[in-house]
């Protein structure tokens, strides 16, 4: 943003009449996901802004794709609409296809090609997908907007990334920390992790709050659960 | 790219239990390109009064030295040793004399009172605004990884021991995800009766 | 950019806020008459809030002629819709999924209308209050505004709701007259006569050419001073 008023000078020189059209907005959201296992959790807060204004306070941004598989995306919120609405086409397609679901590997794939699809005009959206995979196990998949994927163990992505992102890597990757062994990933570990680092971001970042919502999705099904954030 | 961010770097400052710690990376780079790892951007300027000065490498260095130079004059004028109150606000003048063609560097401030050894951090921006909160203060290329780790790692009335280890993981942690600083750390934890000056081991990437 | 065929990138005829709120038993929307060229108080008496069907209505903010264009497209859909007779009413849910799509589409192909859309009704029984931009940013809430809405009567409304979760239908009207009283005020490209739009369970109530100058005081503008 300050790059932004630096380039185009601050606001009170600019003509209050001319209006400029970008196709692209930035509407905030944060999400971390986390594999364990047995299961993977993935949440998101739930304030959806655009500049100084909140849109509203009680926007998820965890999709669900597959009985296995959810994604968070966050960014331009046009953009995360219209993925998501495609993607969710394009899974429908294959389930008429093949009378089966999209394994988790598949839909990871689908979803970099349908973003390097847009290479030259791209979806403005930071994701992440979390699902279990075919041997019944936990994973993460992180995405840039066009399409580049790793796939990981745990991940942060949106607005907050650079505060998130280096708290996991200490607290899960273990690093840093000389002889001391990475944790087993437990779903209560996870979710204070995810808590802990929600409530920091929170406390730093405008665009981050008002809630979390984090699901789980086990081999069972998906369960979902919400936790308060600071409203300000 | 903004001019503070040209050579990278970094600086945090906690508060502890009667200690105060202020650490900074060792590097020295232009834009991507690392020259040295032996780059120190926090000094001493009296027994228990340190300041970092994170931002563009020569602006470091002259507003270390002019710094040193008003706190000479003042503490042979005065003839006692100087608050790190009194070098906030001899630092916020100083930068503020540069209001319109400023000096690039967001100097961090820790240090004991020198009578009551009362701790004391503050940052400042640029143009010399003051912040003293309570916890920590952060500064440089990689302040938002620092903020969500200090956010997350600092706890009220730490001993100098937790202190180091709270203020090194949060330094190690942030600026391993920063391009721009890293390739080693230095950390010293001010107490009433010494310093310690510790160098710490990182990746070197 | 240079193309061979240039598209509009900025409104001529605009119109300012809209608000709109739901309350126990329906949905409120509300929105003032004034189309303005620039800072000229150009046409007084546009309506740019209309009733789609009786479960949804549309109000709109930004290009007026792309608002009359939206809405001479979706009558047509309406029509199409009782001719072809098989098809179910098109409620506001779906109304607030079709125009996410249309405006997108437009901002993909560089040639967007100049709109921040509210679309107020029900949605399988449930009271729907959405809204769409010119770039298809879309969004549901209890609450919502555009333009300079969005800074006074959201924080306006969301106080309101913090005193009392479920507002009635005649505290609802009151404060989104309240709302539209300081949006008059406040914002410059503001006017006295309004259209209202009350959606229930039993259809589309569109109250035209009400106005708020009689309820406006402005004895205070004498003490302003140090601007002349």
């Amino acid at each position: 943003m300050a790059l932004e008023m630096m380039m185009s000078g601050p606001d009170y020189m600019r003509d209050p009449r001319k209006h400029q059209f970008s196709p692209y907005a930035n509407n905030g959201g944060t999400s971390v996901a986390i594999a364990g296992d047995d299961f993977v959790m993935i949440a998101s807060d739930t304030r959806l802004s655009r500049g100084f204004n909140i849109f509203s306070r009680e926007q998820d941004k965890v999709f669900p794709l597959t009985p296995k598989t959810m994604m968070a995306s966050s960014g331009c919120w046009a953009d995360v609409l219209t993925l998501n609405k495609v993607l969710q086409a394009r899974l429908t397609m294959y389930s008429h296809e093949h009378h089966d679901m999209m394994s988790t590997t598949a839909v990871a794939q689908l979803l970099s090609t349908m973003l390097y699809w847009r290479r030259f005009f791209p979806y403005y959206v930071s994701n992440i997908l979390a699902g279990i995979d075919e041997e019944g196990k936990g994973v993460v998949y992180h995405y840039d907007p066009v399409g580049h994927m790793e796939k990981l163990t745990f991940s942060a992505t949106g607005e907050s990334v650079s505060q998130i992102q280096p708290l996991l890597d200490n607290q899960i990757g273990g690093l840093n920390m000389l002889g001391v062994k990475p944790p087993t990933m437990t779903k209560d570990l996870a979710r204070q992790l995810i808590h802990d680092a929600f409530v920091s971001a929170a406390e730093r970042d405008i665009n981050t709050g008002d809630g979390i919502i984090i699901h789980t999705i086990t081999k069972d099904g998906k369960t979902e659960e919400t936790v308060k954030l600071r409203r300000d | 790219m903004s001019i503070l961010n040209y050579n990278g770097g970094c600086v945090v400052a906690m508060k502890g239990k009667n200690c105060v710690a202020i650490a900074c990376d060792l590097r020295f780079g232009v834009q991507s390109q690392t020259i040295t790892t032996d780059f120190e951007r926090v000094f001493e300027l009296g027994p228990q009064l340190y300041i970092g000065l994170p931002g563009l490498a020569t602006d470091t260095q002259t507003v270390y030295q002019r710094l040193q130079f008003r706190i000479k004059m003042y503490e042979m004028r005065e003839g006692r040793r100087m608050k790190p109150q009194t070098l906030m606000a001899m630092a916020q003048n100083l930068l503020y004399e540069r209001r319109f063609g400023p000096y690039f560097v967001e100097p961090v401030i820790a240090g004991l009172h020198p009578s009551t050894k009362e701790p004391y951090i503050c940052a400042l921006d640029l143009i010399g605004c003051p912040c003293e909160p309570a916890d920590f203060v952060v500064s440089g290329t990689c302040s938002e990884s620092l903020y969500g780790m200090c956010e997350t790692t600092w706890r009220e009335d730490m001993e100098p021991e937790d202190l180091f280890e709270c203020i090194s993981q949060s330094l190690v942690n942030a600026f391993d995800r920063d391009a721009l600083s890293g390739w080693g750390a230095v950390v010293h934890i001010i107490e009433h009766d010494k310093v310690t000056t510790r160098y710490l081991k990182c990746r070197q990437d | 950019m240079n193309t061979g065929k240039s598209h509009t990138m900025y409104p001529s005829t605009s119109g300012t806020s809209v608000v709109g709120l739901v309350y126990d038993g329906g949905v409120m929307l509300a929105a003032d008459s004034l189309g303005s060229y620039g800072s000229l108080a150009r046409f007084r008496d546009v309506k740019r809030l209309f009733k789609v069907t009786d479960k949804a209505a549309l109000a709109c903010s930004g290009d007026i002629a792309d608002y009359q264009f939206i809405r001479e497209v979706i009558e047509q859909k309406v029509r199409d819709d009782v001719c072809g007779g098989y098809t179910r009413e098109l409620n506001a849910g779906a109304l607030h999924c079709w125009l996410t799509r249309v405006l997108y589409n437009r901002r993909s192909r560089f040639d967007p209308l100049w709109l921040e859309c509210v679309v107020a009704g029900y949605k399988d029984d449930e009271p729907f209050l959405g809204y769409v931009d010119k770039i298809g940013t879309a969004f549901e809430a209890k609450e919502v505004a555009t333009g300079f809405g969005l800074h006074f009567a959201v924080p306006m409304i969301r106080e309101a709701r913090e005193k009392k979760q479920n507002l009635s239908c005649d505290e609802a009207r009151k404060l989104l007259t309240e709302c539209l009283k300081v949006l008059y005020y406040r914002d410059c490209r503001a006017h006295f006569k309004y259209q209202l739009a009350d959606i229930t369970p039993e259809g589309v109530t569109i109250h035209d050419d009400l106005n708020l100058k009689k309820e406006t005081n402005w004895e205070v503008a004498n003490y302003i001073s140090g601007y002349e």
